[in-house]
């Protein structure tokens, strides 16, 4: 019954294959072309990377809200707008909506979508755990969130959890309380999701790069993919432990953190900052990727010493797991401790200020085509080099100590996290929107949002170095009205609701542009790199034909050289159609179910139901194992023949 | 005693003299504040903002010089029409080595201009400087959510059953001005930080791990502090002062706070006067300071430290205020020494009417404050230990359940038998009793 998957199958028998006995319907897969089957049992790297997008949008609005709800707050001194424990929750939130759910899926967006183009693949290595990865996220959030729902209310005690504010002495107002316990598994389920998408990209990296493209020719987005995605494996573990370690604290127990029992909160701070500092690079190095995309292609010339932008990358990832205890300058960890985690933050503005040169190299001498995604590229230089000047100002500690949980290192990492992240991940909708919608944004409208972006930006957070620096702390729901800060806090609140209207008009321009915008023409920025070769928006097999590399910028030289390349493909399509045409994958329930059953135990488990949580477990191990056993699926197509895709075959 | 200049007193370059005047001049007069890090007012905060100095200032000048290639280059390069954007594409030159290179050899030497001074900073903020180690003073800060004790080890008191114990205050904590102060760092619960921006910078408080840091007031003055980890729900009213006084008067008050509560004998049949003062309604998150106060700090300190003539107060009053301490369970939880009361889980109220604020820092020590923080301490400080109020509506009672009679299971503070009730005419009683504790 069980039919090993030989090479045999692929190399043109499809004849044969159509007699293969069918399985029970429990043991074959879907293969849905549309409709909301499709899209819940979808392996498609493009479809993932879509579903990723649209949920990080969704959850960026929530968390831009909830930034609202805070500024608004802070606007005038001894303000009751809300209470001290919404706040709490909050900021919280706002935290964690942000960093998880909004900049880190939006990441794994154009990893899914783009990365897989840009090396000429046609899927991830492992099309059903990238769908997995993606549910598993979706889990982790509904559990983050579930606090809008429930009386617990939502988590309170701050994005870093510190204990011992995460022992049940601290943070259950009530015996049913599970605020806690639900970001307590929130944050499990994510970093399931995360570290399973990461294992996948590596491998897709590095096994499924097209002919020639050898790793010194990868784009620099998706090395920076590639570096993400190591700092995630790496790093995710240490956060994996720390939460199992409260997790144990809290219900069965345990003395990790416990005070009462010898625990030892200080490791808490360890454990998370080995963490919580690496992530603070994997939200960045993707932004990275994405102005190392942009600037070249916006400049019409390469990127400027790509040797040293990648090199630089790995250093960043190297010493970003080095660095942890900059975040705990002031828990008193004695001079000699103080002294090498000061010089070792130093140290990493050296390969950051590296890239910063590299990208000003790769703007001289080029003609700048000043479109909407360039406009945010350059924005991120400009506020990034801001951020990490002030990161600068923090890796000395005894400055530092007047400096952290201060409102300067909200206008600090808010530079590095909005002025960077966000606004590369901005530029990369912009760019890459003509290629996944095939329509293009009008440069009108996108300028607009732009400019009402980064003016409420700035109004919003460079205030905020001053009132930090004049000794407002962070994480206060409230101040009083005779210490300084009340300008500052009205304008920053100003700025924040301007930010909030230009990141409406983006949003708005880009619902209007997927339904109605003007058809893009292929290539529209006359792009450098491979994915820029499909038609927009791609087929679900990507390339009709497995292209070929011949340079760093593939499809540049491509564009260059047509006639040696379309001599290649000729031959290439020959040698494709041999081997059986393109190999696709089937749908699978199995991701979703696996994800879900991950959810149920997850939702049982927060609320101390172990009998649920064990149902939950165990229905994931039978999701594992269906998956495992259900048939290969699959089918071919032959895009280069003349029948096309009505030859596709099943088998 | 006083040392005037310690070893490591910087010399302002003009460079500095330069930002402190262009950074007000940017903007508005922005870092002037009660709790600002560059109105530095001794030698450890002083040191740090000298480092934040280096700092600002390498990173302006790198930030110019880069901004300045980079806003040049997009200005030179960019494209000025449609077909320029068209033109023949430029050289696809890859990059300079050489150029990387330099690039790189000079951010290092940058960098080598900061980590220079800061490594002598660490070294010189982390503990007392050897030399002046024998002319320091030393304190302990315990941090509780959400207020501050402080603990004299070095003064002690007699205690109401007998034997010593160091002097105990709460949320002010008063030092001697010109020396060294080492402030021991402890908490009972979560992790606070102690952090007074004009003084030093923060070190935290951690369960199970001794912290320290040191401090020292050039001159006395009344400065203010704030806990600067989040701590939980009221993590951001947990405030408090340092008072730095001359040495002579810090003898002077360690005297007279070592002294056991004062004592107000009401003569018989004493009548309380009245009518009493009108307070409240209270908003939720009420201010709780005035310029008044603002405008001397210090001189006001003094000022509350005076014991009034006998007379101006109204023993009756204050007589009752005593009793209905006693009869509402205050005495549980704190303690006033030589009067009733043996509790440690709240502040010690000895001299609590010698202090300028009340609810950690965060209310002005006024009667309108204190019956206010009295009668409704849920609004002035959510989720606080000491109890929550509500105003039953038929009576106009103020209920108080005490924080251990929230039913476990919902979390709501229903009343029951347990809470503690206090009227408004006990709550004027109250503010009367406590402001007569000098």
């Amino acid at each position: 019954m069980d039919q090993s998957l030989t090479k045999n199958e692929f190399i043109g028998h499809e004849e044969e294959q159509a007699q293969v006995a069918k399985r029970s319907w429990l043991f074959s897969r879907p293969d849905h072309k549309t409709g909301i089957v499709s899209w819940l049992t979808t392996v498609d790297h493009k479809r993932i990377g879509f579903l990723y997008g649209v949920s990080a949008l969704f959850f960026f609005l929530v968390g831009g809200v909830e930034a609202l709800i805070i500024r608004t707050q802070l606007a005038v001194p001894n303000n009751d707008f809300i209470s001290a424990q919404t706040y709490n929750e909050m900021f919280t939130m706002h935290a964690t909506t942000m960093i998880f759910l909004s900049v880190m899926p939006l990441s794994a967006a154009f990893f899914n979508y783009i990365m897989p183009l840009q090396i000429g693949a046609r899927d991830v290595a492992f099309p059903r755990l990238n769908g997995f990865a993606f549910w598993v996220f979706l889990a982790g959030a509904v559990v983050l969130n579930l606090g809008f729902f429930v009386k617990s209310g939502l988590p309170d005690m701050g994005w870093f959890g510190y204990a011992p504010l995460t022992s049940t002495a601290f943070s259950s107002e009530f015996a049913g309380d599970m605020s806690t316990d639900m970001w307590i598994m929130g944050l499990q389920l994510l970093g399931v999701s995360s570290v399973v998408g990461s294992l996948n990209f590596i491998v897709t990296i590095i096994n499924m790069r097209a002919p020639g493209l050898t790793m010194m020719r990868l784009p620099v987005f998706t090395w920076m993919t590639l570096f993400t995605a190591f700092l995630i494996i790496l790093a995710f573990p240490a956060i994996t432990i720390a939460l199992v370690e409260v997790m144990m604290d809290r219900n069965f127990g345990t003395h990790f953190f416990e005070v009462s029992g010898g625990g030892l909160p200080i490791l808490w701070q360890h454990l998370f900052w080995v963490f919580g500092h690496p992530e603070v690079y994997i939200l960045i190095l993707p932004a990275m990727g994405i102005i190392s995309e942009v600037l070249p292609t916006f400049s019409r010339k390469p990127l400027f010493g790509y040797p040293i932008v990648v090199f630089s990358g790995a250093v960043i990832g190297l010493l970003g797991f080095g660095v942890w205890s900059h975040h705990m300058f002031t828990t008193g960890m004695g001079t000699v401790a103080t002294a090498a985690f000061t010089l070792a933050t130093m140290a990493i503005a050296v390969p950051t200020g590296v890239k910063i040169f590299n990208w000003i190299g790769t703007l001289w001498k080029g003609h700048l085509m000043m479109r909407t995604p360039m406009m945010f590229a350059l924005g991120f230089v400009w506020m990034f080099m801001m951020g990490g000047f002030s990161g600068i100002m923090h890796s000395a500690a005894p400055a530092d100590a007047q400096q952290q949980d201060s409102y300067f290192v909200v206008a600090h990492f808010h530079y590095v996290l909005i002025g960077g992240s966000i606004f590369a991940l901005l530029a990369g909708i912009h760019y890459w929107f003509p290629l996944m919608f095939g329509r293009i944004v009008s440069e009108f409208w996108g300028k607009l949002s732009f400019w009402v972006i980064f003016v409420g930006f700035n109004v919003t957070f460079f205030p905020l170095h001053f009132v930090g620096l004049n000794g407002m702390p962070r994480r206060t729901f409230t101040y009083d009205g005779n210490m300084g800060w009340n300008s500052v806090n009205m304008i920053a609140t100003i700025g924040a609701f301007l930010l909030g209207i230009g990141i409406a008009i983006y949003f708005a321009v880009m619902i209007y542009t997927y339904f109605k915008g003007e058809k893009a023409k292929q290539d529209p920025w006359d792009g450098r790199t491979l994915e820029w070769a499909l038609p927009h928006p791609p087929p679900v097999h990507n390339f009709d034909v497995t292209p070929k590399v011949h340079a760093r910028d593939a499809f540049w030289y491509e564009k260059h050289n047509r006639a040696e390349v379309d001599a290649e493909k000729a031959k290439q399509a020959a040698e494709d159609e041999a081997h059986g045409g393109i190999h696709m994958p089937s749908n699978s329930w199995f991701p979703i179910f696996t994800a879900a059953s991950m959810l149920l135990g997850a939702i049982f488990f927060c609320n101390h139901n172990f009998v649920g949580a064990s149902v939950g477990l165990v229905l994931t191990f039978v999701g594992a194992w269906m998956w495992a056993v259900e048939g290969p699926g699959g089918y071919h197509l032959h895009p280069t023949r003349q029948d096309g895709d009505k030859a596709a075959s099943k088998h | 005693m006083r040392s005037s200049v310690h070893p490591d007193q910087p010399r302002r370059s003009i460079w500095q003299f330069l930002a402190v005047a262009l950074i007000p001049l940017l903007s508005g007069g922005w870092i002037s504040g009660h709790q600002s890090t560059f109105d530095t007012k001794g030698p450890v905060a002083e040191t740090q903002l000298d480092v934040f100095y280096v700092t600002l200032w390498v990173s302006l000048t790198i930030f110019v010089i880069v901004g300045a290639v980079l806003a040049y280059a997009t200005l030179k390069f960019k494209a000025r029409s449609s077909a320029d954007e068209h033109a023949e594409p430029p050289p696809q030159g890859h990059g300079n080595p050489l150029v990387e290179l330099s690039l790189i050899a000079a951010s290092i030497l940058a960098l080598v201009v900061i980590a220079v001074p800061t490594l002598r900073a660490i070294w010189y903020t982390y503990d007392v400087p050897e030399d002046q180690k024998d002319i320091a003073y030393e304190v302990t800060a315990v941090g509780y959510q959400w207020w501050f004790k402080f603990e004299y080890s070095r003064e002690m008191t007699p205690q109401p059953f007998g034997g010593e114990a160091p002097l105990i205050t709460a949320n002010e904590l008063v030092i001697p001005a010109g020396r060294p102060v080492r402030v021991n760092l402890r908490t009972v619960d979560v992790i606070h930080s102690f952090w007074v921006p004009k003084l030093a910078g923060k070190v935290d408080m951690i369960p199970n791990r001794g912290n320290h840091l040191w401090l020292q007031a050039d001159e006395p003055g009344y400065f203010w502090g704030q806990c600067a980890e989040f701590c939980g729900e009221s993590h951001a009213v947990m405030r408090f002062r340092v008072i730095a006084l001359a040495e002579d008067d810090f003898a002077a008050w360690l005297e007279n706070q070592k002294l056991p509560a004062r004592s107000v004998e009401a003569p018989a049949g004493a009548e309380i006067a009245t009518p009493l003062p009108e307070f409240g309604p209270f908003r939720t998150n009420q201010p709780g300071w005035s310029p008044e106060f603002d405008a001397d700090p210090l001189g006001n300190w003094e000022a509350w430290q005076e014991i009034p003539a006998s007379g101006e107060e109204d023993a009756a009053l204050i007589a009752e205020g005593r009793r209905a301490f006693v009869e509402n369970r205050c005495a549980g939880c704190h303690v006033v020494r030589g009067h009733e009361g043996m509790g440690n889980i709240g502040p010690d109220l000895t001299h609590f009417g010698a202090r300028t604020t009340v609810a950690a820092g965060l209310l002005e020590n006024t009667p309108e404050n204190l019956y206010r923080w009295i009668t409704e301490p849920g609004e002035v400080k959510p989720g606080n230990f000491m109890y929550h109020s509500r105003i039953v509506p038929p009576t106009g009672m103020v209920t108080m359940p005490g924080y251990t009679t929230r039913d476990p299971a919902t979390g709501e503070r229903a009343p029951s038998p347990g809470d503690i009730e206090v009227t408004p005419e006990e709550g004027h009683a109250l503010v009367a009793y406590l402001k007569s504790l000098k």
